[in-house]
């Protein structure tokens, strides 16, 4: 639908995938991780520098399409700042509400409802959640 | 013989008559899989309206009815190839399956440390990861033969493209990314002059090329029934009888044993030792109707509507600024495939906008990891063409283009 790939490819998502926020990799980052979507190809490298248990910078590199690229960036904007256990727990509830789960979005990420409107290309949906799987696996890089 | 025109063709596709966002499909995926006429859909309710029974085991009319669509399906596919017997026509899945059961028959038994396998840089991963596997296992060694400029095979590695180590040549026939028709001919008598088999990757060339099995003088050839406007999981394998006679079966079961005791068991002859379980009969029965509805038409006619609509996309394509074509340049050269990229645009993205236009093309690296490493690209964007697509399909695809680029339009 045309008006379809209009609210999909919102001008949010397009200055988002232009722009991204957070792109730059960490020079000493406290961890680390790597997500591969197996059907596109998509590539994501995520790194973290810590304070305690709370995020304090993040990096992320996309290698993909505009919404993993977009949706990259305004996850990147949301995590800051708060601890990891709890970013990878909105990342749960994020993928759950993109499944289509009647399950409302949390409001901490209210920034990210631009991508409500994947939820209607269902091949695409895994491209919003690439950088949040690589938080939920951020491995640790050096015992401190 | 009938040549009617992609319009009339389309009528024969009931799929055609359903609307996407309020407009008919421009259907440009045919090399993932193509629509099916009706006579496809027709055989398939047919067959399970009539005469579903299992094969090669009842004696009531029913089973004998289905062994005879069965046997008869098999003397079809026999018959498309130019196949010599019906004997060598193995059913299977598809093509994945086709190849896989060599790699595991013939290679991996026979392969040994030392022994070389050829490939070529533009396989579908349906032809490189059971040679991988069988490498792996025997301790024999991979070779690829490289790309020229336009995704052609080239001339210096096609010259060397066999040793005395080369056991086998595993080759596509049509490059399912970049549409290069390789000359596999040649390559098999080269392979033939070194005492090395040859598998053919034909999942791509049948649906638009004549393919001809003793002409080409393979060992094993191995095609899917969806690709050519059959049912999906229905393909075919093709091996020269001295081959399959001499294989053990890849898999065992019910429907291919002569005689069973408890410790032994005499195979079937081949093919029917190759295809243990039951059967897709229906699908079989359909792949017939599949192989009759294509080559109802002129081949020759077709052929030559597609290179001019090659040649028309290719133009139209070619004239946007950013967007990059790749394979030959030479539309003749080619059957089906026109990949392409858009700059600053991930094909994905295209492939999405182009969809809201009610185009079906495909966004990825369409099996083919190797060759997209080997182009630099992560992913390309793939039209493909079938019977019944026309300059109108494309002229809907440059519109869709037009879009993309306002979509992301340069700030
Ligand atoms: C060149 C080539 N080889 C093999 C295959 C695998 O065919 P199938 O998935 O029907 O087994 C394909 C299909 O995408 C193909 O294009």
């Amino acid at each position: 639908m045309t008006e379809d790939a209009d609210t999909l490819y919102r001008e949010v998502i397009l200055e988002h995938a232009r722009h991204p926020r957070n792109a730059a990799p960490l020079e000493h980052p406290h961890r680390r991780a790597r997500a591969v979507n197996p059907l596109c190809g998509d590539e994501l490298e995520l790194t973290l520098t810590m304070d305690g248990e709370a995020i304090r910078e993040i990096g992320i590199q996309v290698r993909g399409c505009a919404i993993a690229q977009a949706a990259a960036s305004l996850m990147s904007k949301a995590v800051k700042g708060i601890a990891l256990s709890e970013a990878q727990a909105l990342g749960r509830a994020f993928a759950d509400h993109m499944h289509g789960d009647e399950t409302s979005l949390p409001a901490e990420l209210d920034g990210l409802r631009p991508l409500e409107a994947v939820k209607q290309h269902r091949s695409r949906i895994n491209c919003t959640l690439l950088a949040w799987q690589a938080l939920g696996e951020a491995a640790p890089l050096v015992e401190k | 013989m009938s040549f009617p025109s992609p319009e009339t063709i389309r009528a024969d596709f009931p799929i055609f008559r359903r609307e996407f966002h309020g407009r008919p499909l421009a259907y440009l995926d045919n090399a993932a899989t193509t629509q099916k006429p009706r006579a496809v859909i027709e055989a398939l309710v047919d067959f399970y309206e009539h005469h579903n029974a299992n094969t090669h085991s009842g004696v009531h009319t029913l089973s004998e009815e289905a062994t005879e669509l069965y046997e008869e399906a098999r003397g079809r596919a026999a018959r498309f190839l130019n196949a010599p017997s019906p004997r060598c026509i193995v059913f299977t899945s598809g093509t994945t399956a086709a190849i896989n059961l060599v790699a595991q028959s013939w290679a991996r038994p026979r392969l040994q440390p030392g022994d070389e396998i050829v490939l070529t840089a533009m396989e579908h991963h349906s032809n490189l990861l059971p040679w991988q596997q069988v490498a792996r296992e025997t301790g024999a060694s991979l070779r690829y033969l490289e790309l020229d400029g336009e995704g052609r095979l080239a001339t210096e590695h096609m010259e060397k493209a066999v040793t005395e180590a080369t056991r086998l040549l595993a080759v596509t026939h049509v490059s399912n990314v970049l549409g290069t028709i390789n000359p596999v001919e040649r390559l098999v008598r080269q392979a033939r002059a070194v005492g090395a088999l040859t598998i053919v990757d034909a999942a791509q060339s049948t649906p638009h090329l004549p393919v001809d099995v003793q002409a080409l003088d393979c060992d094993f050839l191995a095609f899917s029934g969806h690709k050519v406007y059959g049912p999906m999981g229905i393909g075919v394998l093709y091996g020269k009888s001295e081959h399959l006679d001499a294989m053990e079966p890849h898999a065992s079961g019910g429907g291919m044993v002569l005689r069973v005791e408890r410790d032994g068991a005499d195979w079937m002859e081949a093919p029917w030792r190759f295809e243990a379980g039951t059967p897709n009969v229906a699908g079989a029965v359909a792949l017939a109707a599949a192989l009759d509805y294509l080559q109802g038409f002129d081949g020759e006619a077709l052929r030559g509507q597609e290179i001019a609509l090659t040649g028309y996309a290719l133009e139209r394509l070619g004239e946007r600024s950013g967007l990059r074509l790749y394979g030959p340049s030479d539309p003749a050269q080619r059957a089906g495939a026109i990949p392409f990229s858009v700059e600053g645009v991930h094909p994905h993205d295209v492939a999405e906008i182009l969809d809201g236009q009610s185009v079906a093309v495909r966004g990825g690296h369409h099996c083919c990891q190797p060759l997209m490493a080997h182009l630099g690209v992560p992913a390309l964007v793939r039209a493909s063409l079938g019977l019944y697509n026309d300059t109108n399909d494309i002229d809907r695809l440059a519109e869709g283009l037009e879009r993309v680029a306002g979509i992301f339009r340069h700030d």
